[in-house]
């Protein structure tokens, strides 16, 4: 069953179009990978995903039903979670709190909003709690944001999205800027997410994406060039093109 | 959690030996006032420069209620709430959508337009002279005009409104707004309607503004033009700043402050405001927290080191 779709959507700032007239579909349950070279729109796809802005056009299926324009926080509560590829965490918050305000954003109820004490939701509490373990951080739940380490704030960034509890979770690059050792630490906790999770993840290093994913998408300039399972990706001479064209030419 | 608490009820109860009970009761309403504003400058990161806005406009329309038709001070202090939460809509609705420097300035342009409708209608402002009059009437049969009872009544009421805003920030709501503050892109992201969120702060600042104007007036027995300048706005700011606007008592303490300040030395010296400038520059340069932080600095410094 496809769980989320896009039919030919596009998207142009000015006279640059980042996405062109991509169709998409993503098997539920399965890892989907989109690659391609620096600048090829994958953030931007993910941008449309998740309605931080609408498409020029084209539209967007999630669960069979339209979600084409919805805003960005009505997205979260159907279901859809991202990272970022530039860590986008709360600095001033304690770890745990960064994952409690996501958690109670698509909590079950929002009674009590107003007067009742935030420790007073257990189900948003052991959300959060469950999040921070999933990633390995729950010793350090009390520390704040802004002091822990790049790596560690990359496994926060993944934290926040699980605590909404997601049925599909968009990673963009988890693994930016860490070091070979974090690279591998990352790796395992995508690998242990796979199955639990629809993911869609977007990725620049090739054997991670080439172990790790049952199918694979590769963007450039805005377009789709080539799509299938790990093995088809790597003989399709389109996509060595694309990505060894600059240096092979 | 406690002695904030304690020392609070302590001030509370040596002031009026300290001031005359006018600048005592002032002390207190003009902290329900940064209450309001801490809300949104501390917990939600906006800086509304047009605070008095929702002040004046409930100091106006419940000291005319109260003047022309004799409405109890009861209903009064509730149709200020009332007013100041329905400005602060109209104001906050307009303002949500813009970020940074654009959004302060729009606070300021409205607060100013507020102020010129003020000054323009003399029939009920009084305009420049200010609106007169506005008695301070009797309550459940308690007589208001002695200076002491009506010390004691506002100070409940700031006793009230400090318990409410704990509540507040201490709530889910408070966490929101505070991650707002620290990440408006991710807090969207997470599934809440930002400018939604941030309206909600403005209607709460407002009320906690309306009831604090109503206060004002009735202490007062006018509403002074001024009280829907940006002389309050600023002073409101400036006073929760002072203070520190990272913690729940930082207004309380700003106020306190700036009231006894302004008042003792304004008799003294003339160019006292130069004295508060100064403390705001050292602020605004050293102390990011104002004194809430020196007092956490110092305690750490002093009392807790082993
Ligand atoms: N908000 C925006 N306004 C204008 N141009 C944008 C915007 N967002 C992205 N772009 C442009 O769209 C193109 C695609 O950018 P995008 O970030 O989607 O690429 P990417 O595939 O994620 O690249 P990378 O691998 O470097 O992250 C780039 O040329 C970028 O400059
Ligand atoms: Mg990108």
């Amino acid at each position: 069953m496809k769980i989320l779709e896009t039919r030919k959507i596009t998207k142009s700032f000015g006279a640059l179009t980042a996405v062109n007239g991509v169709s998409l579909a993503i098997e539920a349950g399965s890892l989907h990978s989109i690659i391609g070279p620096n600048g090829a729109g994958k953030t931007t796809l993910f941008n449309l995903l998740t309605g931080t802005f609408p498409p020029t056009s084209g539209s967007i299926i999630f669960d069979q039903k339209e979600i084409t324009g919805t805003p960005a926080n009505r997205i979260a509560h159907l279901g859809l979670a991202r990272s970022y590829q530039r860590t986008t965490v709360f600095p001033a918050f304690s770890l745990f709190d960064n994952a409690w305000v996501a958690a109670f954003a698509t909590g079950k109820s929002w009674n009590g909003l107003m007067w009742k004490p935030s420790g007073g939701f257990p189900e948003a509490s052991e959300r959060a709690r469950q999040a921070l373990h999933d990633v390995g951080l729950e010793g350090k739940s009390t520390q704040l944001a802004r002091e822990i380490s790049h790596g560690e704030q990359r496994q926060l960034e993944l934290a926040i999205a699980l605590a909404a509890a997601p049925r599909v979770l968009l990673l963009d690059e988890p693994a930016a800027g860490l070091s070979p050792d974090e690279t591998r630490k990352m790796v395992a906790l995508v690998r242990a997410l796979k199955g639990r999770y629809t993911i869609v993840l977007i990725e620049h290093k090739m054997d991670i994406i080439m172990s790790v994913s049952d199918r694979i998408s590769v963007m450039h300039f805005g377009s789709l060039i080539a799509e299938g399972t790990p093995g088809e990706i790597q003989k399709n001479p389109e996509v060595r093109r694309a990505y060894l064209g600059g240096v092979a030419a | 959690m406690k002695r904030p608490f304690i020392l609070i009820m302590v001030a509370i109860f040596l002031l009026p030996l300290a001031v005359r009970p006018a600048i005592a009761s002032e002390i207190w309403i003009f902290a329900i006032f940064g209450l309001g504003l801490n809300l949104l400058l501390g917990y939600t990161g906006l800086l509304s420069f047009g605070q008095s806005t929702f002040f004046g406009s409930a100091a106006y329309v419940a000291g005319w209620l109260m003047k022309i038709h004799g409405v109890n001070a009861f209903l009064a202090l509730g149709i200020g709430v009332g007013v100041g939460a329905a400005s602060a809509a109209v104001v906050g609705y307009l303002c949500v959508q813009r970020s940074g420097l654009y959004f302060i300035m729009l606070t300021f342009a409205l607060n100013q337009l507020f102020y010129f409708t003020a000054y323009q209608w003399t029939s009920v402002t009084g305009g420049e002279d200010g609106m007169p009059g506005v008695p301070r009437p009797a309550l459940l049969g308690i007589d208001f005009k002695d200076p002491l009872i009506y010390y004691a009544f506002v100070s409940l009421l700031f006793l009230f409104c400090l318990w409410l805003m704990k509540r507040i920030v201490e709530s889910p709501l408070g966490k929101i707004l505070q991650a707002i503050r620290e990440n408006e892109v991710r807090a969207e992201a997470v599934g809440y309607n930002v400018p939604r969120f941030k309206l909600l702060a403005f209607v709460i600042g407002g009320a906690f503004s309306g009831l604090a104007g109503v206060l004002y007036a009735m202490l007062f027995g006018i509403v002074p033009l001024e009280a829907i300048s940006f002389v309050f706005s600023g002073n409101v700011v400036f006073a929760t700043l002072i203070g520190g606007s990272g913690s729940l008592y930082g207004p309380v303490i700003g106020s306190f402050v700036f009231i006894w300040l302004s008042e003792s030395m304004s008799t003294v010296w003339a160019r006292w405001p130069l004295l508060l400038g100064m403390a705001f520059v050292i602020v605004v340069l050293f102390l990011r927290g104002g004194v809430v932080e020196a007092w956490h600095k110092l305690s750490l410094k002093f009392f807790l080191r082993k």
